[in-house]
């Protein structure tokens, strides 16, 4: 029972580092006011290149994740080209960046689909920690990446987005663009920057998938993570603390079909499949759910997300 | 106010964004987005030690150069076709249906289920089959649409998440309680018994159905009070308030449509081409229907055009899959070119003015297209329908 506990709890963890790493850096775009639906896109060609990078040009684990990381900077840059530049519809460009990514991705990794990863991310155990009983081996006993997205990362984000100047600012521009263009504040540069980062992180979700949470990879590997994690950053109300506990209640869902699966509690694989998207639906849900009438929710969308920022001339 | 005549600016002309595009200009810059994906397609493909002139004088020979490969083309078509008018109808109301993959694998489903349960006379039969296939694709969006038109939940995402549910449902029929144990196949159904007539060749009937809901839908927009209605609630949703139309009863109605048509393009695959229900069935025409919805600019005319643009690089991937093309290069391409399509329906919006004394006659004309937001729309809804919006 032990042993099970903290398998479903380890495998938690580390499906909803994907989620977390994702939404965390989607959070970051749609700040400023990006929604960017290409993460399904830029996720799979991070996790392409990074299989790439490791099995073909013989880089470590790490050196296969600054490489996804570089891809994914890249694309979020031509999606910040295409909607903050030339201000074209950010739905329309998201979903042409997820073709784009899936298709490109499914190319270029049809040679290296099934090979097993030639380096991954180890574990590195938390001393102390991870002798714990059942939370020990679930919690305590990961590697880097999980630690990085669960921990650092949020508190970073947290920090960066309610401590700081520069915070205000990403969010003056996600909320109100011409405001935050008459103080003076770079709207373009702003959004630039973190549609960037965000999709960066997103292809590092990708490196996680192939370098240590399959560890190999195979189209059609990423499996809507992308689109789960923009569900997960709606459902977290836009900010970085619930988005890491969706994020854990997501891997939660995930983990408990792998143990039935393996258990065969008489539930065909297919339904248990099924259910990290039908949660997620749900999840997404419970913010409109129990939302009161009259009453201004917690954590709702930036007032400019998805609209391209014309400076209003003569 | 007043231009000095010593004005630093000596250039008089300058570009002005106007409210709304030109139908020539935007299918100017759709024709432009399309060649400048091909030809950086081509050059990455040339870089990637493929040879691209040649790859795409065979993909054209492959498929314009032999009445097969036009039937080949005409068989994608019908189901891209199919699939953008799914997509199309509620793009004309600002709605994103990106769930049509899910519903046509849902209507696929439903038109087996009956196709390798039920016997009957042939007629009668297409006709339960096809009914069943809308009535599943319309059920399948049904949850995201009511989310939609009641509590505002986007429905990019609902619909988006309910495809890898309906692909997971369809793979366990095909691999479990319906699969075929006496041809021995492991991953498909029973052979469906029926089969839709062919037009020519290899070329069914299909195509027929998808031109005639297309010209349908054609006129039902532009004739009627109810297409009237989705197409100003499109353009300005405030003021079809105002106006008293019902946009909640009509967001619900649009929806079920698009999951009903993209249903519809199920049931035509699984009794015209694959006659068996697989995990396989689409080659991502769902998806595809979107990028067919986009460049028709929402007009169901014009998405049978953008099919058949579609139909032909699909099946150019299909056929030299043996010479480094694939599904997935085209899925890749399709993408370039809803992104060019994306950057060109802005850059059309603008006019090259001449800086002359402003006056109020210079006000921008047209309304705006689905690419502009709704916030930009104000005023919009004198300009009557169909002016110009493509069709």
């Amino acid at each position: 029972m032990e042993d099970v506990l903290a398998g479903v709890l380890a495998t938690a963890v580390a499906s909803g580092t994907i989620i977390a790493l994702a939404a965390l850096g989607e959070v970051l775009a749609e700040r400023t006011g990006v929604l960017n639906l290409g993460l399904e896109g830029i996720m799979a060609m991070g996790a392409v290149s990074a299989i790439i990078a490791v099995n073909v040009f013989s880089t470590t684990a790490f050196g296969g994740l600054v490489t996804s990381a570089i891809v994914g900077l890249l694309m979020g840059a031509m999606f910040a080209v295409a909607t903050v530049i030339f201000k074209a519809n950010q739905v329309l460009c998201g979903l042409a960046l997820t073709f784009f990514g899936t298709g490109l991705a499914g190319r270029l990794g049809a040679p290296y689909a099934g090979q097993p990863a030639q380096a991954r991310f180890q574990r590195v155990p938390i001393p102390l920690l991870s002798d714990l009983p059942i939370l020990g081996r679930g919690l305590f006993n990961h590697n880097v990446l999980v630690y990085f997205a669960f921990l650092l990362l949020p508190i970073i984000v947290t920090f960066l987005l309610y401590r700081t100047r520069h915070g205000l600012s990403v969010r003056a521009v996600g909320e109100n663009p011409s405001a935050a263009d008459a103080s003076g504040i770079g709207v373009a540069g702003l959004r630039f920057l973190y549609t960037s980062v965000g999709a960066g992180l997103s292809a590092m979700a990708g490196a996680y998938l192939t370098l240590a949470f399959i560890p190999s990879w195979a189209e059609g590997v990423t499996g809507g993570r992308g689109w789960i994690a923009i569900a997960l950053v709606i459902f977290a109300g836009w900010r970085p603390i619930p988005i890491v506990l969706g994020a854990l209640l997501f891997g939660a869902v995930t983990s408990l079909g792998f143990v039935a699966q393996l258990r065969d509690w008489g539930i065909p694989a297919a339904f248990l499949s099924m259910m990290p998207y039908l949660s997620t639906l749900l999840l997404m849900l419970i913010p409109f759910m129990t939302k009161r009438r009259g009453e201004r929710r917690l954590g709702t969308a930036p007032d400019a997300l998805g609209l391209p920022y014309f400076r209003e001339e003569g | 106010m007043k231009a000095e005549p010593s004005s630093p600016r000596t250039f008089p002309w300058r570009l002005q964004r106007q409210i709304g595009v030109t139908p020539w200009a935007g299918l100017l810059a759709r024709g432009v987005a399309v060649l400048l994906a091909l030809i950086i397609s081509g050059v990455v493909i040339e870089l990637g030690g493929l040879p691209a002139i040649d790859l795409a004088k065979r993909a054209i020979e492959s498929t314009l150069g032999s009445a097969y490969g036009l039937q080949q083309a005409g068989l994608l078509a019908t189901s891209l076709i199919l699939t953008g008018l799914s997509v199309a109808v509620c793009m004309r109301m600002r709605i994103w249906n990106i769930g049509a993959e899910g519903q046509l694998f849902m209507g696929a489903w439903a038109a087996t289920a009956i196709g390798i349960h039920i016997e009957g006379p042939v007629i009668p039969m297409f006709l339960a089959m096809f009914l069943a296939a809308a009535m599943a694709g319309a059920l399948w969006i049904l949850v995201p649409a009511l989310v939609r038109a009641y509590w505002n939940v986007n429905e990019i995402i609902t619909t988006l998440l309910l495809n890898f549910v309906a692909i997971l449902f369809v793979n366990h029929f095909s691999m479990g309680p319906w699969r075929d144990r006496v041809v021995g196949v492991l991953t498909a159904t029973y052979r469906i018994p029926y089969e839709l007539p062919s037009l020519v060749g290899t070329l069914h009937i299909g195509i027929l159905i998808a031109i005639l809901i297309a010209i349908g839908l054609y006129f039902v927009f532009n004739n009627t009070r109810w297409g009237y209605e989705v197409t100003t609630i499109g353009r300005n949703r405030r003021a079809a308030e105002f106006t008293g139309m019902p946009v909640t009863r009509n967001i619900l109605i649009v929806m079920l449509l698009s999951g009903a048509i993209a249903g519809l393009a199920g049931a035509i695959i699984v009794t015209g081409t694959a006659h068996r229900l697989s995990g396989f069935i689409s080659n991502e025409y769902g998806y595809s229907g979107i990028i067919v919805a986009a460049l028709a600019n929402a007009s169901p005319i014009a998405t049978i055009i953008a099919g058949f643009l579609l139909a032909v690089l699909l099946n150019a991937g299909i056929v030299l899959s043996t010479q480094g093309l694939s599904v997935n290069a085209v899925i890749a391409i399709n993408g370039l070119i809803l992104l060019f399509a994306a950057i060109g329906e802005v850059a059309a919006s603008y006019r090259l003015v001449r800086d002359v004394e402003e006056g109020p006659g210079e006000s921008p004309i047209g309304g705006p297209q689905w690419g502009t937001p709704v916030e930009s729309a104000a005023g919009a809804v004198d300009t009557g329908q169909g002016g110009e919006v493509e069709t």
